[in-house]
Parts: structure tokens; sequence; C-alpha cells
């Protein structure tokens, strides 16, 4: 009952004439003109409660309706309302489905009149007023008293009754019934051509329409496209996808790529956050190698053995590339003499005026180079750098590490390629680790007591094949240096090494015999050691090992015994610089000292098969070539010397002077190209091709049979 | 640590700028504003904003291809030059060279 809405009377837009202030209470007469409008069940008296309107009330006019036709409509509304025996409450709840039906919606198919309607609202109003004035005073009397509840059947609601329109052949009607239809049939026989039936057209009245509007909040559309890609359905299946997994569709429509960026933006970081991440610094790193790649790539071409490809469209004048061509032309139809081509160098302001003392090349990636950089005399000390080279990049060291002394040997491991041992002038040694960027040495043997007590001369990574545990298996770093011990260290808990030989001063037998046994008892050797210069395993037996002295004298020794040489080849006349085993034959070995000669040895001859005094200063550094048996280089103060012993036994086959005012200290052979790498005191590690024409094979029997007549 | 780094940083892209050939480098962030260039403003804003397109578009070609591959590095060369771009999900570093300069 509480769907009502008050309206007032004078805002009631209805069939009641304004000036009328009384109830419009229409009358229905009939024929003869007796009144026979039906009577409210309760007329309420009008000026007590205002009367109510429904919202229905307020909607448009009903437009052409005449009065006949509202009152035959209000009549038919109220009968049936008030349809069969009533009762109050069904009224109240006739009335209040229909009013609140109608406050919410028009209804079109019910005209509502205000006059009957309202006065039975008003009515129904009155009575709910006056059933709560009769609450009012017995709310507190009656609470507590005891109220008796009758329950009483309503009496029967008849809702629908339709008569049959069917009847029984057995019933009583049957005969009734079967008459009139007998007639009726009659009828409609005799109505074809009767003047009593008759077409006749009427007209019926329309019912009014009324048009209604509704206003509502418009809806806003959105149109969301969207093109998708292969990748982007990946990403998001997959979760990994930029912006996460729930993506907003843009809200403009803009062209596809520009949809992806701005997806792809949540919150640009800031500059300096981009600039210095780590992520940038690599990047940098690779541009700058693809930068020297552009630049250096004829060189780099020619150190991988490529064809040297012309640019098309490089803008140079043409007298040059008229020569360049004419000597791509020469090499490759006319065999050249040999000779050395430089390509670059690596340096940089870092390594300008320290002097190269070692080199070596990674054993797992033949790209990497570790370069030493330390004096070899006491005085002019600066403190040492490692730098590792990368033929990615020419122009800067990938990796820089400084030591507290003068490096003076390096070895890259041949297990864990990213270690790499540093023999310095103090006698210390270091390990690195080159993959990390870490500045500080793995492992320090400057703490160690038992460290050697004179620069290190040389350091080594020999695997153990032959070990008595397992654990002793891998590979033990070798070192020898100027206190004459050769120490094989080893990481266990902390750096421990083993004394693998010390090298004793060892008398020639003549002086042994001059001296008087008196003086042999009383003989005080202040320093018995003999500096150690160099060593070199045997490369298929790793407990055979060579080494070479300051005496002059080359020890054979071998792991097993570190008390007694296995052999001794006395021929040398001054300090032994280097030693090295050939890696084509097995018992040949080089030797170079500072007496200006070069000795080719046989392991079983205590006599070098051949000497090779071409150079007239002392010879700094030999190595043999990796490609060719019979090819070697050999380094001196001022010349650097290829010699070529299929060509000639008496001289070199090229010799290259070092530049002015500078002092070549080392040589390495590159593995995997015709390369070798010259340092120099210069801080400078120059790379030069070498084109001896030697073809493709080793030339290993030509070597063979140079050993064999000899 | 980030001090080293910071000055790291910098030195490699002097380096960088002092090689033979290299006309400018550029630095753009994922907006493809850029943050740092040696060269002047109206080029930088072209080099830009053009090559951001073009690197969205190789990354998506890269991708369609194979969802689980990604694009690491671009190089145009052209008759007069090569231009050189690392993208990456924050920034685009582009490097331009001119190598028989």
């Amino acid at each position: 009952t509480s769907g009502f809405l008050r309206v007032p009377y004078t805002t009631c837009r209805s069939l009641v004439p304004p000036n009328d202030d009384t109830p419009f209470s229409p009358k229905v007469f009939d024929e003869n003109g007796t009144d026979v409008t039906p009577q409210p069940l309760y007329r309420p008296d009008p000026a007590a409660v205002p009367p109510r309107q429904s919202k229905i009330l307020m909607a448009q006019d009903v437009s052409g309706a005449t009065f006949s036709d509202f009152f035959s409509s209000a009549f038919h509304t109220t009968y049936a309302s008030f349809g069969g025996p009533f009762t109050r409450s069904l009224f109240e709840s006739s009335i209040v489905s229909k009013s609140s039906q109608s406050t919410m919606e028009s209804l079109n198919e019910e005209i509502e009149e205000p006059s009957s309607k309202r006065e039975g609202i008003i009515s129904l109003s009155d009575v709910q007023v006056r059933r709560e004035e009769v609450k009012e005073p017995t709310t507190e009397d009656v609470l507590n008293k005891k109220v008796d509840i009758h329950l009483t059947e309503t009496e029967t609601l008849c809702l629908l009754d339709i008569p049959a329109t069917s009847v029984s052949v057995e019933s009583e009607e049957a005969e009734i019934v079967k008459q009139r239809n007998a007639a009726y049939t009659e009828l409609c026989k005799n109505r074809m051509g009767n003047d009593k039936y008759v077409e006749r057209a009427m007209q019926t009245f329309n019912g009014a329409p009324k048009a209604k509007e509704v206003q509502t909040k418009s809806i806003t559309k959105v149109d969301a496209g969207k093109q998708t890609t292969n990748w982007d359905i990946y990403d998001t299946l997959s979760g990994t996808g930029v912006e996460g997994v729930v993506r907003e569709p843009p809200e403009t429509e803009e062209s596809n790529l520009l949809d992806i960026m701005s997806n792809h933006i949540e919150d640009a970081p800031a500059p300096e956050v981009i600039l210095y991440s780590e992520k940038f610094q690599q990047d940098l790193l690779v541009m700058e190698k693809v930068v020297l790649q552009n630049i250096f790539q004829p060189k780099l071409a020619a150190y991988r053995q490529l064809p040297i490809l012309k640019d098309p469209d490089s803008t140079q004048k043409p007298k040059d590339t008229g020569k360049t061509e004419k000597q791509i032309q020469k090499t490759e139809d006319i065999p050249s003499s040999p000779a050395l081509e430089p390509l670059w160098s690596f340096t940089c302001e870092l390594t300008v005026g320290r002097n190269v003392s070692s080199m070596t090349w990674n054993k797992m990636n033949p790209d990497l180079l570790a370069v030493g950089y330390g004096h070899f005399d006491f005085e002019d000390q600066k403190s040492g750098l490692v730098c590792c080279w990368s033929l990615k990049n020419l122009k800067w060291p990938d990796r820089i590490f400084h030591c507290e002394s003068a490096v003076t040997a390096l070895d890259f491991s041949g297990h864990n390629g990213c270690l790499l041992a540093v023999g310095m002038h103090n006698g210390s040694i270091a390990t690195y680790n080159v993959q990390s960027k870490e500045k500080t040495p793995i492992t320090d043997s400057s703490e160690y007591p038992h460290k050697h007590t004179g620069p290190v001369w040389q350091v080594k990574w020999v695997s153990q094949e032959r070990a008595h545990s397992e654990e002793e298996k891998g590979e033990a770093l070798v070192s020898v240096s100027a206190d004459g011990r050769i120490c094989k260290w080893v990481l266990k808990k902390d750096l421990d090494c083993v004394d693998l030989m010390k090298l004793k001063r060892t008398k020639s037998e003549r002086t042994r015999r001059q001296l008087g046994e008196r003086e042999r008892r009383s003989e005080l050797v202040i320093w018995r050691e003999v500096p150690g210069l160099c060593f070199d395993f045997h490369p298929e037996d790793s407990n055979i090992y060579l080494t070479g002295t300051e005496e002059g004298f080359i020890h054979k020794c071998s792991c097993s015994y570190n008390e007694q040489y296995l052999e001794t080849y006395k021929e040398h006349k001054g300090p032994v610089y280097q030693i090295t085993w050939s890696p084509f034959s097995p018992d040949v070995f080089l030797s170079c000292s500072s007496d200006w000669t070069i000795q080719l040895w046989r392991q079983d001859l205590l006599e070098p098969v051949l000497v090779f005094t071409s150079p007239c200063m002392a010879v700094f550094d030999v190595a043999w070539s990796p490609k060719w048996a019979t090819v070697f280089g050999v380094v001196t103060e001022k010349r650097l010397e290829i010699w070529d012993l299929g060509a000639s036994i008496l001289d070199p086959t090229i010799v290259q002077d070092a530049r002015p005012g500078v002092k070549l200290t080392s040589l390495q052979f590159a593995s995997e190209s015709d390369c070798i790498l010259l340092g120099d005191s210069d801080g400078q590690v120059g790379v030069y091709q070498l084109n001896l024409n030697l073809g493709e094979g080793t030339q290993i029997k030509m070597h063979c049979s140079i050993l064999l007549f000899n | 640590m980030q001090s080293d780094l910071i000055a790291e940083v910098e030195e490699t892209l002097k380096r960088i700028q002092s090689q033979k050939g290299v006309q400018g480098i550029i630095i753009i962030n994922a907006e493809g504003i850029p943050i740092k260039s040696t060269l002047d403003n109206s080029s930088t804003v072209q080099y830009a904003g053009l090559l951001h397109q073009l690197v969205m578009k190789t990354r998506s070609t890269v991708r369609d291809l194979d969802p689980q591959n990604d694009l690491t590095f671009l190089r145009v060369r052209s008759k007069k030059n090569e231009i050189m771009i690392a993208p990456d999900k924050d920034y685009f570093l582009i490097v331009i060279q001119n190598p028989s300069d």
C-alpha cells in the first residue's frame, strides 16, 4: 500500500473541469432516464482527505475520448475491479496491484479514469487512515492482552466460469441441444438469399494511441580493434609478455605499430638508469666490436685466411685501388718471396711504454690473447699489467688486471679456459678468472711462506695424466724461478707447493779435479741453487721435462725424481732463455741462449744436431711454428728471424728488423692462422702474416730427413 | 661500484666516438625520445623516429617467424654509411659509421 504517490489536486491534468471543486461524479442513465449510476462503496468526505492521484494521472491527456466512452470504460473497469463477492482485502489487493503497476509504467491497455480510481484510492486511503486511527489507542493497552485469532475460511472465489459448449449425447439436455443445432443449420441454409440477413458495415471506434517518451543516459560504445601477431599470442600464452597477461585495448584507433609501441610503454625508465645499466654497457662493448670490425675488416680477413673483398661502395682514390689490385693479383698468380706482412698491432694508451714480457693464447678460445707487461731487469720497475686482448676488439683490451709487480710469465689453463696464471717479478704467482669482471686474483701466493724468492720466469699448466690418486688428476701449475726451484702448485685448502726439483749448481769436471780435497770440504757455497730460466714439459709424457738454467745447462728431469737429473745437455755458454719441444716430432727440441746461438737437439744425443749462429746478439725467444714442422721463429733484441729448415739451415728465411728505438722481446705463433705476434719494449704487440708459400703440408718429412742426416 | 660503471660507460662511448669513420652515436629510450646524441637535434630526431619504427617492424618479423626468437642486433648497410642498432626493451643504441672514410 505504499506504492501511492501523492500528487496535489491542482496539478492533475485530467478530465476534471478546473472550476469544479467537488470530485467528479459521472452519472449513468439508462434508456428510461433512471439514474443507474453505480454507487461507490464508500463516499468519503471530500474535504477531509486531499485527493490522491496516481502517477498515471499525470500522463498525457487522453485525447479524443468522449464521455460515453469514458463512462463505459469506467463502468467496465470498476466492474472488473469488483468482480464477484469481494472483501475488503480483495479490494485492497486489486487496487494495490493496479496502482503499483501504474506508478511505474504507462498503461495503454487500461484507460485510467480519474474518478473511479480516485474514489477508489481515496476510499482506500480513507480506510487506511481509519485503520490507523483505530490502531493508536489500542497499542498500549492491548499489547499484553490475549488476542484471539480466528481463522476462517473465506468464501469461495470464482475466478473463471466458462460454461461448457459441448454436451454429452446421453445427457438430458442432449435432445434440446440437438434440436437447437438443427434449427441453427436450417437458419444458416436460409440465410443466403434472405432479406433478414444483410451484410452491413460498422465503424468502430479506434483506441486512441498514446505516445510515451523516455529519456535515458546515452550508452557509450567503444570500438576496439587489434591486429595480433604470432608472437603476441605466444607471449600471452606463456605469460611473458612485456605488459603482462592482461592487456587493455587501445582507446583510439592508431596504426598497428604505434599500438604495439603504446602497449609496450608503461613507465619508461629514467635516462640515467638506462645509461648506466649493465645491459647497456654490454651493448656498448658489442657495438664497439662491430665498429672496429668494420674498420679492420680487411686485416681480420687476412688473419682468418679469407679472401679480402674490396668494398664496392668505397670511395677510395683510384690510385690506391690500382695498387692493391695489383698486389692481390701478384699473390694469386706468382708465388712471391717469403715475407712478413704487418696486419695490426695490439696497443692502447695503457700499454704504451711498457715492456711486453710474455704472451699466451687461450686454449679454449683461440681468439683470446693474454699479454703480460713488465720489465725484465730490476731498474725501472713499474707495477705490472696483464691485458686480455680479443681479436674482436683491436683497440682496447677486454680485460685489464693490474698487478703489484712486473709480470714475467703467463699461462692459460687448458682444462679450465678461464684460469690465467701470472708469475711476477717479486716471486709471487697469482691466478685470475678471466670470465668474471673481478679485478683481483683468485689465488695469490704472496702470503705463502714457501713462495718463490726470485722472479718467476715461467709458469705452465701441466695436465697430469699419471697420477697416484684420483684427485691429483687434472692440472697442476708448475713454475720455475730465479731461486732455483721448480715447484708444482696445488690448490687444496690453501695454495700448496711441492718442489719438483731444486736446481743445483753442477761444477764442471775440470774445476772439481783442480780443487784439492781440503778445499772441497771447506768449500762454502753461498748460493747452491742456480736460477732456472725456462722449462718445457714433454708433449706426450707429462713426467719428463726439460729445464734451462743460468749456467747454460739444459737438464732433463722427471717428476718422479726430485734430486737427480736424468740427463744434462751442456753446450750453451750462456743462460738458456727458452726451451721448446717440437710439436711434430716428439724427440726434438730447440733451445736459445744469450750466447748468440740457437740449438736444435735430439733427446738421445748429448750434442746438438744443429746450431744456428746467425744472430749476433742474445736470443730472447724461440718458438716452433704450429703449422709447419721445419719452421721456427727467433727473436733477438733487434731482429725477428724466421727460419725454414727446409729452405736453408744456414740462414734465416725472413729477417725483420725492429722499429728504431724499440727492442723486441717475445714471440708467439697463432695456432689457427699463419700469423705471428711480436711483442716489443714499447708495449706493442704486432701481428704479422707469414707468407712462406710452403703449401698445406706440415713438412714433417723434410724435418725428419734433416734430423736424420745430421 | 656504480661510479666505476659510470666511468667505464663514458669511456667506452668516447672510444667508439673516436674510432675511424664514426659519424654519430644516438641513444633513444623506449618511447623514441633521444637521451644522448652526438649529432645535431634535427638529425637526431629524424633518425630516432625512423629507426624506431624499423626496429619494431624487424622485431615483429623475427618473432613472427619463431616466437622464441628475439632480435639482438640490426645493421643497415647503405651506399654511404652503415647504421648499427642494438635494440633492447628500454633503449636503442644507434651508431652511424662510414668505414671507408
